[in-house]
């Protein structure tokens, strides 16, 4: 039957049209990026190969280093503090009543499909020193010392933004995690309690090995996406206060749209896919490699 | 006695964490109908006197109508070029014989693991080039290419859950394969595609990078970008008249949020499982 239907003709018109659009507009222009990652560029014409430069030059700026640290700290953020508050509010979730479920599900559902844009400036108004919510919060409950300029101080603002940044996405991982502990069949659990074993230990024996699936694809997801934080420091901070909360995307993007050094920027760009093609293959080697069957 | 205490505790602490994800919006909207004056006062009471007047500034000063129906042309494009086209190819690598099928599912994971920002840089040189920045297509495609690998690697293991019978049943009944393909399998994975119609419209109604590098013209500025610009040309003083310009844009999201919100939540979910 496959045969009869998989005709060379066929076969072309089926997967040709998607194949070619992908290769054209996502795998190709990583090679111009590499050429131009070697050249002086200003977005319209090279203007010849100045060799390693580009790259001396990124990696003897500061802004480079600092915003390669902010990305690391934003990663670390949403992996080491985010990842288990949504596995521990994912497991809180299922010991409750359907009602609280669905609240907790549908407020943190919220965030997530909110524009970045209205995020950005909902927490801008947040974080804002004279009136926002934050500053007014802790001054109604007498913590006035506590007040910060949350945007414009130099070694806060990179958290500032971070936890705009996890708020968007703690409610949906919640949820990720939940629907990966429904999956698990509630005969593991009983056969455990006959055993003897309390919650605590049924939880890191069963529950997070069977996990192992979704706390990779979340790990994965949540990895990348918060090393490509452009969108909230452009509206945010724009990189501010100097380049202080400036992250790698960013830098690239200031480095090629608002200095016009476009061999720079590509250069930035692709120490940036090396360093996601280095995790994502570290992520593969080393966590969930072999499937757990009871 | 002691668990019923425990799981009250943990309903209240639940209860507050959904307040911190709700409240802010709340807040915004709170704001959007205070004048001025009183919001400096009164940051977090509700308003004494409901103001419209952001609203009706917003409308003049904020192209919400352009900004809307681009983002809809966009979303909708991308949307059905992704269906369509994606479909296909998930298609023809899951249940047609061609020596190549398994290199070409590796080479769409590819798309999964570089990130729309990497080339940015080349990409808006290309388009340039091209000569179609500031148009819709310009966007679209590339919205479209970077949405495929999800939406193919989805729907491929869709596909191969289907039995093979289908295929017979149709040939036996005269079908060549566009007739089986696009009357009887499509239809069948309606739920996939509800699914990613979901997931897709979420991805690029929302998107901001892309959009903002390639679309330079007002006219042409989806929702996302045209806010952010709004904001840094109005500047820090004028928050209630921001404040409505933010509810306006997020009205349609969340009107299909609360319309469809199992729906969406099966679709953000569904990633999850299906690995």
């Amino acid at each position: 039957m496959t045969r009869f239907f998989s005709t060379n003709t066929s076969i072309f018109i089926f997967a040709f049209p998607a194949l070619f659009i992908f290769t054209a507009f996502v795998v190709y222009p990583l090679f111009p990026e590499l050429v131009i990652s070697f050249q002086k560029h200003n977005g319209f014409s090279s203007q010849g190969f100045v060799g390693f430069e580009n790259y001396n030059e990124i990696f003897s700026s500061k802004s480079f280093w600092k915003a390669n640290t902010n990305t690391f700290i934003i990663v670390l953020l949403s992996t080491a503090v985010g990842l288990p508050i949504s596995l521990l509010l994912a497991f809180l979730l299922d010991s409750q009543t359907n009602g609280t479920r669905r609240y907790f599900k549908a407020a943190g559902m919220l965030p997530a499909i909110l524009s970045v844009t209205v995020i950005a400036q909902m927490w801008m108004a947040i974080y804002e020193p004279q009136w926002g919510l934050l500053n007014s919060l802790l001054r109604a409950i007498g913590l006035e010392s506590l007040t910060q300029q949350w945007l414009t101080d130099r070694g806060i603002v990179i958290f500032s933004v971070a936890v705009a940044f996890l708020w968007q996405y703690i409610g949906l991982n919640t949820l990720l995690f939940y629907t990966g502990l429904k999956s698990i069949p509630k005969t593991y659990y009983e056969a455990a309690l006959m055993d003897g074993a309390g919650p605590v230990k049924s939880a890191l024996m069963i529950t997070i090995p069977l996990l192992q699936e979704v706390i990779k694809f979340v790990l994965v997801i949540s990895i990348l996406g918060s090393m490509g934080m452009f969108a909230h420091v452009e509206v945010m901070t724009g990189g501010g206060p100097g380049y202080f909360s400036r992250t790698i995307v960013y830098e690239l993007y200031y480095k090629a749209f608002m200095s016009s050094e476009f061999g720079v920027g590509s250069a930035v760009a692709v120490i940036y896919v090396l360093q996601c093609i280095l995790i994502t293959l570290v992520l593969n080697r080393f966590v969930a490699r072999e499937k757990i069957e009871f | 006695m002691r668990n019923r205490a425990l799981r009250i505790a943990i309903r209240i602490l639940l209860i507050i964490i959904g307040i911190f994800f709700i409240f802010p919006l709340y807040w915004m909207l709170n704001m959007s109908f205070k004048s001025k004056e009183e919001f400096y006062v009164t940051p977090f009471a509700l308003p004494k006197q409901w103001i419209t007047d952001n609203y009706t500034n917003a409308f003049h000063s904020y192209n919400f109508l352009v900004y809307f129906k681009n983002s809809l042309i966009y979303t909708a494009g991308t949307l059905v070029l992704i269906l369509f086209l994606g479909s296909m190819l998930a298609y023809c690598l899951s249940r047609m014989e061609w020596r190549f099928s398994k290199y070409a599912l590796s080479y769409i994971s590819l798309g999964l693991v570089i990130p729309v920002n990497v080339v940015m840089i080349p990409l808006f040189i290309m388009i340039i080039d091209l000569n179609i920045q500031n148009t819709y297509i310009g966007l679209i495609i590339p919205l479209f290419a970077f949405g495929l690998s999800a939406c193919v690697l989805m729907l491929y293991a869709f596909f191969r859950s289907l039995p093979k019978e289908l295929e017979e049943a149709a040939c036996i009944d005269g079908c060549n394969v566009y007739q089986s393909y696009f009357r009887i399998i499509l239809p069948i994975i309606k739920p996939a595609i509800a699914t990613q119609c979901v997931l897709i419209f979420m991805n690029v109604w929302n998107e901001f990078p892309l959009s903002y590098i390639l679309v330079t013209k007002e006219a042409y500025r989806p929702l996302t970008v045209g806010l952010a610009n709004f904001f840094m040309e109005i500047g820090v003083t004028d928050w209630g008249l921001i404040g409505a310009a933010m509810i306006l844009s997020s009205l349609p999201t969340m009107i299909v949020y609360a319309s469809a919100s199992e729906q969406i939540e099966n679709a953000l979910t569904a990633g999850a499982i299906l690995k």
